[in-house]
C-alpha cells in the first residue's frame, strides 16, 4: 500500500513537472501559434542557471533569480529570432526552435560537461518528513507546493490582470485585440516571456529531483506535447489537467509494468483522440 | 417544386443572433438577391445554405430532398457551388489547373492516379469551354494569383460553374471592384444565367448590380427578413428605404 | 503543369545518381555515403508528398522510417533471410501503424496536426527502446546482415559488394519516385495540391478533404518506411534512434532546405544534410550546434529552399 501510494505521490510530482512545463507551451502555442521545440532546452538552461548562480545567491536565491534570467533570455530569443516568423506558415518557427533545442542541448553540454553535475537541495528539506510514509521528503512536498502556488499565480495573473486578459482575449481573437489599440508584438513577446519563465522554474526545480543533465529538458518535452493534447488544445485549466493525469498514470503504472511507464501516456492519447479528438477540456472547433 | 427551400432557419453564435427566423424560396431559373446592411446577417445565411456550419434550428431543403445535417461537400455533389466574398482560388496554379480541378472533381475522377485519352479529352474540352466563357483563355497558363481582382472572380466563378451545379451561390461577386470590373462580372453572370438557365442566388452591396440582374430580391436586417418582392417594389418599400438604402448613402 | 518534372532536370539528376559511386571518391565520400544519401533522399521525398504537395506537415515521420527499419531487421533476424521479404514485411508494418495514427489525427490542422504527430512518433521510440528482448533495446538490434538477392538465374551479392548494393538501392528509389510523380501527375494528386493551396475552396470544390489527406499520408508512410527499411540493410543494423525524433526534424529539414514545393528539391536538401553531418560528426564534437545553427540560418534566409524559386501561398 505505501509503494502504491508512493508512486501515487511520484506520479503526481513528474505530472506537475509536465504541466507547469506544458503549461508554457500552452501559453505560447495558443497566442502566438508556435510549437516551441527549444522549451525543454530552457527548461535546462533555467536548470544549470540556477546551479551555476547558488553559491552566490543560496538555494532559494537561485530559485528566485534563474527562471528570471531565463524568461529574459526567452524575450531576447523571441525579439530576433522569432519574432520575424509571425505570420509565416507554422513550419518555419517549429524548424526554427528545433535548431535551438539542438543548440541548447549542446550548449549546455560544451559549457557544463555531459556528466550530471551535483545540485544540492538543503539538508533540511531532503530528510523524510516522517518515519511512516518515509517518501514524503520534505523536498517532494515543497515542490508540489511551489508548483500549485506557481499555477495558481498563473492562472490569477491571466485571469485578474490587465496583461492577462488581453493575453486571453489574443488567444481567441488575435485581430480584434489589435484594433482595440493593444501591441499586439509586445503581448507576444512577453506571454513568450511568461512561457519561458515557467519553463525555467521547473528546470529549477527539476534538477534537484531527477537530477542534472543536458538531456533533462528533452526527456520531459515530449510528455508536455502529450499533456496538451490529452487536456485540450487551447485550453489552458485542461493542459494542467492533462499534465497531472499522465503524470499519475504513469506512475501507477510503474507499480504494475514499468517497461510501460512512458507508453501509457500514448495510448492515453490515442484513446482521448479516439473517443474525444477535442481533448478533455479542449473548446469545439479549436481541433481545426 | 421549388429548388431550394429554407424553412425559418435561425442561427445563434453564443449570445448573439445572427440568423433569426429566415425563409427563402427559389424556384429553379430564378436569379435572386439578397441585400442588406452590413452586419445584416445575409454571409451567415449564405454559410447555412451552403453548410459552412449547420443551423441552430430549421430546416434546409435542396431539390426536395433534406440537407440541413449534410457536410459542404455532400451539398455541392448534390449540385450546389458557390463563391465567396474574400476569392478562394488556388492562388500558385494556372488558370487552367483551378478549372482542371474542378472539373475532375466534378466529373467523379479525383481518385484517378491516371487518365485514359478519352478521359483527358473531355476534361480539356470542358476547360476550354469555360475559359471561353469567361474570356480567360489568353490567361489559360498564368498564375491564377497573379491575375487582376475581377480575373480571380470570374476565376473563381468558372471554378464553381466546373461543377455543374443546380443552384450557384454568389457572396458579393463585385466587391471591391472598379466600374469596369463590375460591369464585365455582371456580364458574365447575366450570360451565365441566360444560357445556361442556371439559378442563382447572389449576395450583393452593388444596387446597379443587384436591380441590372435580378428577378426578386430579399431584403434582411439585423438577421431577419424585411421584405421580398421584384425589384421594382423593393426600390420602392419605405421599410427597405428606412432600414437600408437611407444607412447606405 | 509541374515544372520540376522539366526534362534536363530529370536527366541531370539521373546522370548523377548513376555515376554516384564512381566519383564520390574523388570528392572525399565513399559508396556507402552515396547510398546514405539515396535512403535519406528517399525518405525526405516521401515526406515532402505530404509537406509539398499536399501542404500538411508531419514532424514525427521517423517513426514510421523506424518501423520499416525495425520490421526489416526483426524479419531477416527472426524470420526469414530474405532482404525482400524484410523490405515488404517492414513496408507493411509502416503501413498499418500509418492507417491506424492518420485515421486519429486527419481531423487536425496546422500547428495542432504536426503536434499530434510529434507526440505519436515517441510511441514507438519508447517501444523500441524498452521491449529489450524483442528489439535488442538501447543497444540496437544487430547480429543479423542484409542477404544476397537471388533473382533464379544469378545471384546479386549485395552483402559483400557495396557498389551493387547502391544499385540495387538506386533500382528502388527509381521505383519509388516515379510512382511518387505520376501520382503528383494525376487528378489525384492534383486534388492534393488542391488542398495545400486552399482547403476551403476545396472542399466546396466537393473535395472530402480528411479522406484524401489520409490517404496523401499512407503513400507517404509508404515510402518512408521503405526508406527505413533500407537503412537497416545498410547499416545491417537498427536502433531506436532510427524512431526518434529529431531524426523526424532532420527530413523536414532537408526537405525545406532543398525547396519542399519542387520534386527533386528534397533530394537535394538530403545530399547537403548527409555529406554535412558527416564531416562536421568527424570533425568536431559539438556537430548538434552546427545541425542546430543550419536549421536556423535555413529558417531565417532561406525559406523556400534551393530549387524553391515558387511563391508562397498566402491562404493560410
Amino acid at each position: 500500500m505505501q509503494l502504491i501510494l508512493f508512486d501515487v505521490f511520484n506520479g503526481l510530482i513528474t505530472g506537475a513537472f509536465y504541466a507547469l512545463m506544458a503549461l508554457g507551451l500552452s501559453l505560447i502555442l495558443n497566442l502566438s501559434g508556435v510549437i516551441n521545440f527549444a522549451h525543454g532546452g530552457f527548461l535546462a538552461l533555467g536548470a544549470y542557471l540556477s546551479y551555476t548562480i547558488m553559491p552566490y545567491t543560496g538555494f532559494f536565491g537561485a530559485l528566485l533569480v534563474a527562471p528570471v534570467l531565463t524568461a529574459m533570455f526567452g524575450l531576447v530569443i523571441e525579439r530576433f529570432l522569432i519574432r520575424p516568423l509571425y505570420g509565416r506558415d507554422p513550419l518555419y518557427s517549429l524548424l526554427l526552435t528545433f535548431g535551438l533545442a539542438y543548440i541548447f542541448e549542446d550548449g549546455s553540454r560544451y559549457i557544463w560537461g555531459a556528466q550530471s553535475v551535483p545540485y544540492q537541495v538543503p539538508a533540511y528539506l531532503s530528510s523524510p518528513l516522517s518515519t511512516e510514509f518515509f517518501f514524503l521528503t520534505g523536498y517532494r512536498v515543497f515542490m508540489v507546493v511551489l508548483v500549485a502556488l506557481a499555477v495558481g499565480a498563473l492562472f490569477y495573473v491571466l485571469t485578474y490582470t490587465r496583461l492577462g486578459m488581453r493575453i486571453r482575449a489574443g488567444t481567441r481573437d488575435l485581430e480584434t485585440v489589435s484594433t482595440l489599440g493593444v501591441n499586439v508584438r509586445i503581448l507576444r513577446n512577453l506571454n513568450f516571456g511568461l512561457g519561458i519563465y515557467m519553463a525555467g522554474l521547473a528546470g529549477a526545480l527539476a534538477a534537484g529531483l531527477l537530477g542534472l543533465q543536458p538531456t533533462i529538458g528533452t526527456s520531459l518535452l515530449m510528455p508536455s506535447f502529450v499533456a496538451i493534447i490529452v487536456g485540450g488544445l487551447g485550453s489552458l485549466p485542461g493542459t494542467l489537467l492533462g499534465g497531472l493525469l499522465i503524470g499519475v498514470a504513469s506512475g501507477l503504472t510503474t507499480v504494475i509494468l514499468p517497461s510501460a511507464s512512458e507508453a501509457i501516456m500514448y495510448v492515453m492519447m490515442g484513446l482521448v483522440l479516439l473517443i474525444r479528438p477535442r481533448g478533455l477540456m479542449g473548446e469545439e472547433g479549436r481541433v481545426h | 417544386m421549388s429548388l431550394l427551400q429554407v424553412q425559418n432557419v435561425s442561427r445563434h453564435f453564443g449570445k448573439l443572433v445572427a440568423v433569426n427566423g429566415v425563409s427563402l424560396t427559389v424556384e429553379p431559373g430564378e436569379l435572386r438577391a439578397i441585400i442588406g446592411p452590413n452586419g445584416a446577417g445575409k454571409t451567415t445565411f449564405f454559410n447555412l445554405i451552403s453548410g459552412f456550419f449547420p443551423p441552430t434550428s430549421g430546416k434546409i431543403l435542396f431539390n426536395g430532398q433534406d440537407v440541413t445535417a449534410l457536410s459542404p461537400e455532400q451539398r455541392v455533389n448534390r449540385g450546389m457551388a458557390r463563391t465567396f466574398q474574400i476569392t478562394e482560388i488556388f492562388p500558385e496554379l494556372s488558370v487552367a489547373d483551378n478549372l482542371r480541378i474542378a472539373v475532375e472533381s466534378a466529373a467523379g475522377l479525383r481518385l484517378r492516379p491516371w487518365l485514359g485519352a478519352k478521359d483527358r479529352g473531355l476534361v480539356r474540352a470542358r476547360i476550354d469551354e469555360l475559359l471561353d466563357l469567361s474570356s480567360l483563355t489568353p490567361k489559360a497558363n498564368r498564375m491564377v494569383g497573379e491575375l487582376s481582382h475581377g480575373d480571380q472572380r470570374a476565376a473563381e466563378i468558372m471554378m464553381s460553374l466546373a461543377l455543374n451545379p443546380k443552384i450557384l451561390l454568389l457572396d458579393e461577386p463585385a466587391a471591391g471592384m472598379g466600374d469596369q470590373e463590375t460591369y464585365d462580372i455582371s456580364r458574365l453572370i447575366r450570360r451565365v444565367h441566360k444560357q445556361q438557365k442556371l439559378t442563382i442566388v447572389l449576395i450583393e452591396h452593388d444596387m446597379r448590380v443587384v436591380f441590372n440582374l435580378a428577378d426578386r430580391i430579399m431584403v434582411l436586417g439585423e438577421g431577419a427578413m424585411l421584405a421580398e418582392g421584384p425589384p421594382e417594389d423593393i426600390a420602392n418599400s419605405e421599410i427597405v428605404q428606412a432600414a437600408y438604402l437611407g444607412k447606405a448613402a | 503543369m509541374n515544372n520540376s518534372l522539366k526534362q534536363p532536370a530529370n536527366i541531370v539528376v539521373w546522370v548523377v545518381l548513376l555515376t554516384m559511386p564512381y566519383w564520390m571518391g574523388f570528392v572525399g565520400g565513399y559508396t556507402e555515403l552515396a547510398t546514405r544519401i539515396l535512403v535519406m533522399a528517399l525518405g525526405a521525398m516521401a515526406l515532402n508528398f505530404l509537406l509539398g504537395f499536399t501542404g500538411v506537415l508531419s514532424f514525427g515521420h521517423a517513426a514510421f522510417f523506424g518501423l520499416g527499419a525495425y520490421g526489416a531487421a526483426m524479419t531477416i533476424k527472426y524470420i526469414a533471410p530474405s532482404s525482400m521479404l524484410a523490405l515488404f514485411i517492414g513496408v507493411l508494418v509502416g503501413a498499418i501503424a500509418g492507417a491506424l495514427i492518420g485515421a486519429l489525427i486527419v481531423k487536425r490542422r496546422g500547428v495542432y496536426f504536426a503536434m499530434t504527430t510529434i507526440a505519436f512518433g515517441q510511441v514507438f521510440y519508447f517501444i523500441a527502446f524498452r521491449w529489450n528482448t524483442v528489439t535488442g533495446g538501447d543497444d540496437g538490434l544487430n547480429g543479423w546482415h542484409r542477404e544476397p538477392i537471388n533473382l533464379g538465374f544469378t545471384q546479386l551479392d549485395i552483402y559483400h559488394n557495396p557498389m551493387l548494393f547502391y544499385y540495387f538501392v538506386l533500382v528502388i528509389f527509381a521505383v519509388s519516385v516515379g510512382i511518387m510523380a505520376l501520382l503528383l501527375n494525376s487528378p489525384f494528386g492534383r486534388t492534393l495540391l488542391a488542398i495545400r493551396e486552399n482547403e476551403r475552396r476545396a472542399r466546396f470544390l466537393g473535395i472530402e478533404i480528411e479522406r484524401h489527406i489520409w490517404m496523401s499520408f499512407m503513400v507517404s508512410c509508404v515510402f518512408m518506411a521503405l526508406a527505413g527499411g533500407l537503412y537497416a540493410l545498410l547499416n545491417n543494423f537498427t536502433d531506436p534512434r532510427a524512431l526518434r525524433f529529431d531524426l523526424s526534424g532532420n527530413f523536414v529539414i532537408m526537405a525545406v532546405m532543398g525547396g519542399m514545393r519542387s520534386f527533386w528539391g528534397p533530394l537535394v536538401g538530403a545530399a547537403i544534410f548527409v555529406a554535412l553531418q558527416d564531416v562536421v560528426s568527424s570533425h568536431t564534437e559539438n556537430w548538434m550546434s552546427v545541425i542546430g545553427v543550419v536549421f536556423v540560418l535555413v529558417v531565417l534566409f532561406f525559406p523556400r529552399g534551393i530549387l524553391g524559386l515558387t511563391r508562397k501561398a498566402n491562404n493560410s
